[in-house]
């Protein structure tokens, strides 16, 4: 068909020009795109990491300060409780085990969150407005595995000289012929040898010997001297003794106690699975896993964690929320109660109201029913707790994303529309030309729009397919956001001094996407085709309306 | 000739505004052209020539006067009409020859067919028999850049002619072509358009080419020199 031939003429024949418009129909495309879906990934990251309690089913968490006394909801101690329980995370080699044996320890602290009986959570759950209440608990977890050392103290003694000088006279004749007739009478020997040292040595046949006591007497007054006794000086012998070479190696983890039976809300829901399954209800030793706790130490599903010498399956990895009261692993509560020591006590209450109305006002009815000491935060003020460059990523989606997409569908719109006006201006002469040969108006429109819908099915497709790689590059590359969370530090560093140390700051890392979809393709799409559409129908509609001599005047 | 009336145009003026300004481009003009007449409308630069012929070609229309052509109003037709009148019984060639550039010979024939929606053998049978008529039936494929300028006055001569109009209006044809090339041009429109029986209207500054011509309109000042009414 001659119109169609005439159109793929005009779009390969004037090349540069057909490349030009596609190319700023294209990456006004691309550009829509890439924004569009970095705008909705910012969107998602902060859905899921920025409004946190919403995705446990929880309006309000409640905690214990240990800063006063609890009024009777705690277990009582303030403070002073928290650093007894504290202290206890030191290590007594003496009851790890025998000497070389492997040993695998775990030290639960409380933190800075005073623990309460679980019993007492039934006061919140009574109040008006107040749909849920779920306990946890939330310790930080030191983890201790190794050999245990062999503690030995090496002691030289021995080694010592003694010299002892002293001149002995012989027996006389009169003093030997006396010793002889002695040693007869006592029985002993036959005497001493010629030669050799009376008195000394063994030689008797009979048990008293030379060196019993009667013996003793025989010999003359300065022999019998020297046979005495000699006690060497007394002395104290110190030896600094090694401290043992040890492989123990300490890490530290959180770790939460989940009631399994109660999904809905909790410190962990199974809307946070990101792989396997929840916790059964039954419990157990199942163990979920915080699916960044797991990368940092390569667990798997279906492995096996020790905790503290008992086995616990791997069953689900989950993503916790950030900000609320999170830990690094998590165990049903009636477990971690056993391994802690801490049974048929919590540290959070979980709270959901009736409705988001009544946040408010449950807030306050809790706050004023466990005196002083209650914390009760509400999802929005621990989502102001939240900070990282996901936040202020986030922020500026807020304000500026909606703006920017606006500003580059109209950028991309307006170069469509322009980059088509300026084709067509340039086109009067054969437009005149034209009509001068007989073309009607609706024929030259028709087939200006022709071009126009080519170029702009062209410059869609391609600036789709640019906005496609765009936005792959984006979550390849990868660029990621962290939005952190400190809980538990609240005016302990001053009253404890061991606030610091025991904080949990929870953080995550949100690789940055530009999530895309088919609408927002085809929105793209769309808007380069309807600029191009637009004014390229405009432009011609506004040359072919021109008179032909005008139109060939207007070339010359 | 046949002595049957194919234009009466009365007392016809054309202005332009020009910021402020009028220009008096044409300014009462009598003239009767008959069916099969070949004119020469001359005369020096602003004389209103080719205003004068844009007014017969239905290209534009008088600021006052009127315009018959076939005993009709140009006037008092709608735009879409008059595109088929400039489509079935006019025929335009131009200085500029005013080929679309990015279409070769044939098609450039074919465009002004086109609309007259033939079945598209028919129409490439015809664009080329009338390319083979202006002896180009063996560039038939080149773009216009790839022919020179008779070459590409020709095509646009075979493209006047390609419907069958009943007249030719061509504006100053030779302008751009050496004086061998422009006659024989003018030569090769005149000979086709008195076998076709078709009448010839001819905007030139030429004094030969008028004379080949049945008659000769001199212009001066938007005016005619004579009276041009038969």
């Amino acid at each position: 068909m001659f119109y169609l031939r005439y159109l793929r003429s005009e779009l390969l024949g004037r090349r540069t020009r057909t490349i030009l418009t596609l190319v700023g129909l294209a990456l006004g495309v691309a550009l829509v795109i890439t924004i569009t879906g970095l705008a909705r990934g910012l969107d998602r990251a902060q859905k899921t990491a920025l409004n946190p309690l919403s995705t446990i089913g929880t309006d309000l968490t409640v905690t214990l300060s240990p800063q006063q006394d609890t009024g009777g909801f705690g277990r009582g101690g303030g403070g002073g409780q928290v650093v007894q329980a504290n202290q206890s995370a030191v290590t007594d080699l003496s009851k790890l085990g025998k000497p070389g044996t492997q040993f695998v320890h775990d030290f639960f602290l409380p933190g800075t969150q005073l623990t309460f009986p679980q019993k007492q959570t039934a006061k919140i759950a009574s109040l008006s407005g107040v749909a849920a209440v779920s306990n946890g608990l939330v310790l930080s977890a030191v983890h201790q595995e190794g050999v245990v050392p062999k503690i030995v103290a090496k002691i030289k003694t021995g080694g010592q000289q003694l010299n002892i000088r002293r001149q002995i006279k012989p027996p006389t004749a009169a003093e030997a012929a006396a010793m002889q007739a002695c040693f007869q009478k006592l029985g002993v020997g036959g005497g001493p040898q010629s030669g050799a040292q009376p008195g000394f040595g063994g030689g008797g046949r009979t048990g008293g010997g030379f060196d019993s006591p009667a013996a003793r007497k025989c010999l003359p007054a300065r022999m019998r001297e020297f046979r005495a006794r000699i006690t060497t000086p007394q002395q104290t012998l110190k030896q600094v003794v090694s401290p043992p070479q040890t492989n123990i190696k300490s890490t530290s983890y959180t770790i939460g106690g989940i009631d399994p039976a109660q999904q809905s809300i909790g410190l962990v829901t199974p809307s946070q699975l990101s792989s396997g399954r929840f916790i059964s209800k039954a419990g157990g030793h199942e163990v979920l896993v915080s699916a960044a706790y797991a990368k940092r130490k390569s667990l798997k599903l279906g492995s096996t964690l020790d905790l503290n010498g008992t086995m616990f399956k791997i069953v689900g990895l989950v993503r916790p929320p950030l900000g609320g009261q999170t830990a690094d692993v998590y165990i049903p509560l009636a477990q971690l109660q056993k391994l802690a020591s801490q049974k048929g006590l919590a540290n959070v209450v979980l709270v959901r109201a009736s409705s988001s109305s009544d946040v408010a006002n449950v807030q306050k009815e809790i706050e004023q029913a466990l005196g002083s000491g209650a914390q009760v935060a509400s999802a929005k003020q621990v989502a102001a707790s939240i900070n990282g460059s996901l936040v202020d990523a986030a922020n500026l989606s807020h304000n500026l994303g909606l703006v920017l997409a606006i500003i580059a569908a109209v950028a991309a719109f307006l170069l469509a529309a322009l980059l088509t006006l300026s084709s067509i201006g340039k086109r009067v002469r054969e437009i005149g030309t034209l009509k001068a040969l007989g073309w009607s108006q609706r024929l030259v429109v028709r087939q200006v729009l022709g071009e126009c819908l080519a170029t702009g099915v062209a410059g869609g497709l391609v600036g789709v397919a640019l906005g496609v790689l765009a936005a792959a590059a984006v979550g390849a590359l990868g660029p990621s956001l962290s939005a952190s969370s400190t809980t538990g530090t609240t005016g302990a560093n001053d009253v404890l001094g061991l606030g610091q140390a025991l904080a949990r700051t929870a953080s995550t890392s949100v690789s940055l996407t530009a999530p895309l979809s088919l609408s927002l393709l085809l929105f793209g799409f769309a808007l380069a085709l309807a600029g191009g559409l637009i004014a390229g129908g405009a432009g011609a509609l506004r040359a072919a309306r021109l008179r032909p001599a005008d139109a060939l005047r207007q070339m010359e | 000739m046949t002595g049957e009336l194919l234009y009466d145009v009365r007392n016809a003026s054309r202005s332009f505004r020009r910021g402020d300004a009028t220009i008096k481009a044409l300014g009462g003009v009598d003239l009767t052209i008959e069916h099969g007449e070949i004119v020469a409308l001359v005369g020096p630069s602003g004389s209103g020539k080719t205003t004068l012929l844009q007014l017969l070609g239905a290209l534009d229309r008088p600021t006052s006067g009127q315009v018959f052509f076939e005993g009709r109003d140009l006037n008092t037709l709608a735009d879409n009409e008059l595109a088929d009148l400039r489509l079935r019984a006019l025929g335009c060639v131009f200085h500029t020859f005013n080929l679309i550039p990015t279409l070769n010979a044939l098609e450039n024939v074919e465009a002004k067919l086109a609309p007259v929606v033939l079945p598209a053998d028919e129409l490439r049978a015809r664009s080329l028999a009338l390319l083979e008529e202006v002896g180009l039936g063996d560039r038939a494929e080149h773009l216009p850049s790839q022919l020179s300028g008779g070459e590409q006055q020709r095509v646009a001569i075979a493209r006047a002619l390609s419907t069958e109009p009943r007249v030719v209006l061509a504006d100053e044809p030779t302008g751009n072509l050496d004086s061998r090339t422009g006659a024989e041009v003018v030569d090769l429109l005149t000979s086709l358009s008195e076998e076709r029986r078709h009448t010839v209207i001819l905007v030139t500054h030429d004094a030969e080419i008028a004379e080949k011509t049945h008659r000769s309109i001199r212009m001066q000042d938007g005016r005619l020199l004579e009276p041009a009414l038969l």
